[in-house]
């Protein structure tokens, strides 16, 4: 079960890597669907089938299909991808690259110190639901509220 | 290994073989019962009964000129139409074809399905983004539309089941029926699945993403030999799949009606589970023949102001009876 | 880990492979033809005029809104439903509570002509054939025909 857990982090590390120095966004968008999926199986190894299943429903099934439905309403040409080539150049990602990587460090030194193994407890569907309506109840009624104002916002958005 | 235990390699090669020879024959079976139906013959001349039909198709489909036009994205139109029949091949791992016979069996299975289903609905967009024609986009914008519509209710109508069985694994789903099959207590379910389904696959009356004679080909314009064929196959794999899904959640899967076992536990499951899913494939395939395309716009009122509120009813209504036995 | 993914693993990796090489061999195996229309854009014939960007309507971003807010309702209806015997009458009540103020959201998007895929022209037409009193146009009590609404002027011709 290990090396299934080291292969999709490997795969989910690369793919992520492409996401980013990707110009054309279509191209993006796919390793982005095809990092989130590696994570998905990460999550499963990790105990949490539930949070794995929900992870491709939701992020890579729904809120990926609406960035590429509104990339294919933008439409947008080749001079995006002409402009997002001037932006890769080295003097603007070499700033935020070396603070990103001092974090890294900071994490991967964490990480070594401590003293953890995969875990072994599975995290059943019916313990998230049992919890979810028991004594978190209240965030899921303020979740219903929170998208019904994102429904009638958006749609009054749209209207403009 | 080589025995009918779940997840033995026996299973894999059974399940993806069986999975692949029917879709394919669905080629056959599809244009000689839209014959039938429509008072005529079919294709009869290759082969006894025409037969050989679906071996003629597939090496023209392998022999046809594989042109990537020059104006698309390569890259995605390479991809798109594999999405589609991997996606639908992966579903059918964790449908139980029998006592046994099963590639796994997911704690999750159902979710597992309707992770599959949305993945599939990228094949339709990207096809349609990559091809860089008017048409296509157009097409691939409605396909769009109408699958993300159709699958909001997809999951909400298996709901009532889940509440019945008590849990996602699809093999527990058809332990939970030996009492009596969900259609009876969830029958709205299961005309709001079907609904769903067919739209998913693509299935006529759904079909307005090809939109034959309306928008040329809708998404799939650009595309030529094996690429269209695959989204052609992955169409008929989702058949497959919606045809299978069915009779498991409905219908007792492989379970015999009134207890008409006979033989061996694997045969009798495995000849149940068959003439269940054949049933539903021929019903697909008469829908088609039967029913009129619905006008773009009538088919997303449908589906959000009739399909949705149904479901969430459904739901409730069982949740209640549930509860209510419970004490 | 006390579930065994290997079988599906295997499946899955068998599945991707079969599937590229259909791509591959269909790639090898096709004819290469160079004509003069072969790397044109098709339109049954027509040359293509201008670039395939459309200008895209409102009610596809509305959908697409739509869907993802009912997406993010179905997956706590989802937890829900396996746990529903645990949480009992209280979880009920909070689901009853959680679909009816996302079913409200729907109601007033509907009266609110969100969901409404036809252009003003064609929701002009359909006011000026049908009348007031439905498809027949006849009233009830008389049996004579109404006399339809005049098209404004310069509006749906």
């Amino acid at each position: 079960m290990s090396i299934l857990f080291y292969a999709s982090a490997l795969v989910a590390v690369l793919s992520t890597i492409m996401v980013i120095t990707r110009v054309n966004v279509v191209h993006a968008l796919l390793y982005f669907i095809v990092s989130l999926l590696a994570v998905a199986v990460i999550f499963y190894t990790l105990g949490a089938p539930m949070a794995a299943a929900l992870e491709v429903i939701v992020y890579a099934g729904a809120i990926m299909v609406m960035f590429l439905f509104v990339m294919m309403m933008l439409n947008l040409g080749q001079r995006t991808i002409d402009q997002e080539r001037v932006w890769l150049s080295p003097n603007i990602w070499i700033g935020p690259s070396i603070l990103a990587a001092i974090l890294l460090v900071e994490l991967l030194l964490g990480l070594i110190t401590t003293d953890a193994t995969i875990a072994h407890t599975m995290v059943e569907a019916k313990e998230i639901g049992i919890a979810l309506f028991g004594p978190y109840v209240l965030a899921v009624e303020l979740a219903s509220m929170l998208l019904l104002a994102g429904l009638v916002g958006a749609f009054h958005l749209a209207r403009k | 290994m080589f025995s009918f235990e779940v997840g033995s390699l026996l299973n894999i090669a059974f399940v993806l073989g069986a999975g692949l020879v029917v879709s394919i024959m669905m080629i056959w079976v599809e244009r000689r019962f839209l014959g039938f139906f429509s008072d005529r013959l079919g294709p009869n001349r290759v082969g006894p009964f025409g037969l050989f039909q679906v071996i003629a198709d597939a090496v023209k489909m392998l022999t046809k000129e594989d042109w990537i036009p020059p104006f698309s994205d390569k890259f995605t139109f390479v991809v798109a139409p594999m999405i589609l029949p991997i996606v639908m091949l992966l579903s059918l791992a964790v449908i139980p074809f029998g006592p046994g016979v099963g590639v796994m069996d997911l704690n999750i299975g159902l979710l597992w399905i309707f992770a599959m289903a949305g993945l599939a609905s990228y094949s339709t967009m990207l096809g349609g983004l990559a091809s860089n024609n008017k048409f296509a986009l157009l097409g691939s914008l409605r396909g769009a539309g109408q699958m993300i519509s159709y699958e909001v209710f997809m999951g909400i109508s298996i709901l009532g089941i889940v509440i019945l069985s008590d849990s996602f694994s699809l093999r527990e789903i058809v332990e939970a029926q030996r009492d009596g099959w969900f259609v009876i207590p969830q029958f709205f379910g299961f005309i709001v699945f079907m609904v769903a389904g067919m739209a998913e696959s693509h299935r006529w009356p759904f079909d307005l993403p090809e939109g034959e004679a309306e928008i040329i080909s809708g998404y799939n314009t650009e595309y030529s030999g094996m690429k269209f064929g695959l989204f052609m196959i992955g169409e008929y794999i989702g058949m497959v799949v919606m045809s299978a899904l069915i009779p498991v959640l409905f219908f007792g899967g492989w379970l015999a009606p009134f207890g008409l076992e006979f033989g061996n536990e694997i045969f009798s499951g495995l000849f149940w589970m068959g003439a269940k899913t054949t049933f539903f494939l021929l019903f697909f395939v008469l829908v088609r023949a039967a029913l009129v395309r619905p006008r773009y716009d009538q088919l997303m009122s449908y589906g959000w102001l009739v399909m949705l509120p149904l479901s969430l009813v459904n739901l409730l209504i069982t949740g209640a009876v549930v509860l209510y036995q419970a004490g | 880990m006390n579930v065994d993914l290997f079988p599906l693993v295997l499946y899955s990796v068998i599945v991707i492979v079969l599937i590229v090489a259909l791509t591959a061999v269909s790639h090898l195996l096709g004819q290469k033809r160079k004509d003069h229309a072969t790397d044109e854009v098709y339109e049954s014939g027509m040359l293509s005029v201008g670039s395939a960007q459309l200008k895209i309507s409102v009610p596809f971003y509305l959908t697409a809104i739509l869907f993802i807010i009912f997406d993010l309702e179905a997956v706590f209806l989802f937890a829900w439903a396996i746990s529903i015997r645990e949480t009992g009458w209280l979880g009920y009540a909070e689901v009853f509570i959680f679909i009816a103020i996302l079913i409200a959201g729907l109601v007033y998007l509907w009266r609110a002509g969100a969901l409404e895929w036809r252009s003003q022209r064609q929701r002009d037409d359909r006011l000026h054939t049908i009348g007031k009193s439905g498809v027949v146009n006849i009233d009830k009590k008389t049996g004579k025909a109404h006399k339809t609404e005049q098209p404004k002027q310069g509006g749906a011709h």
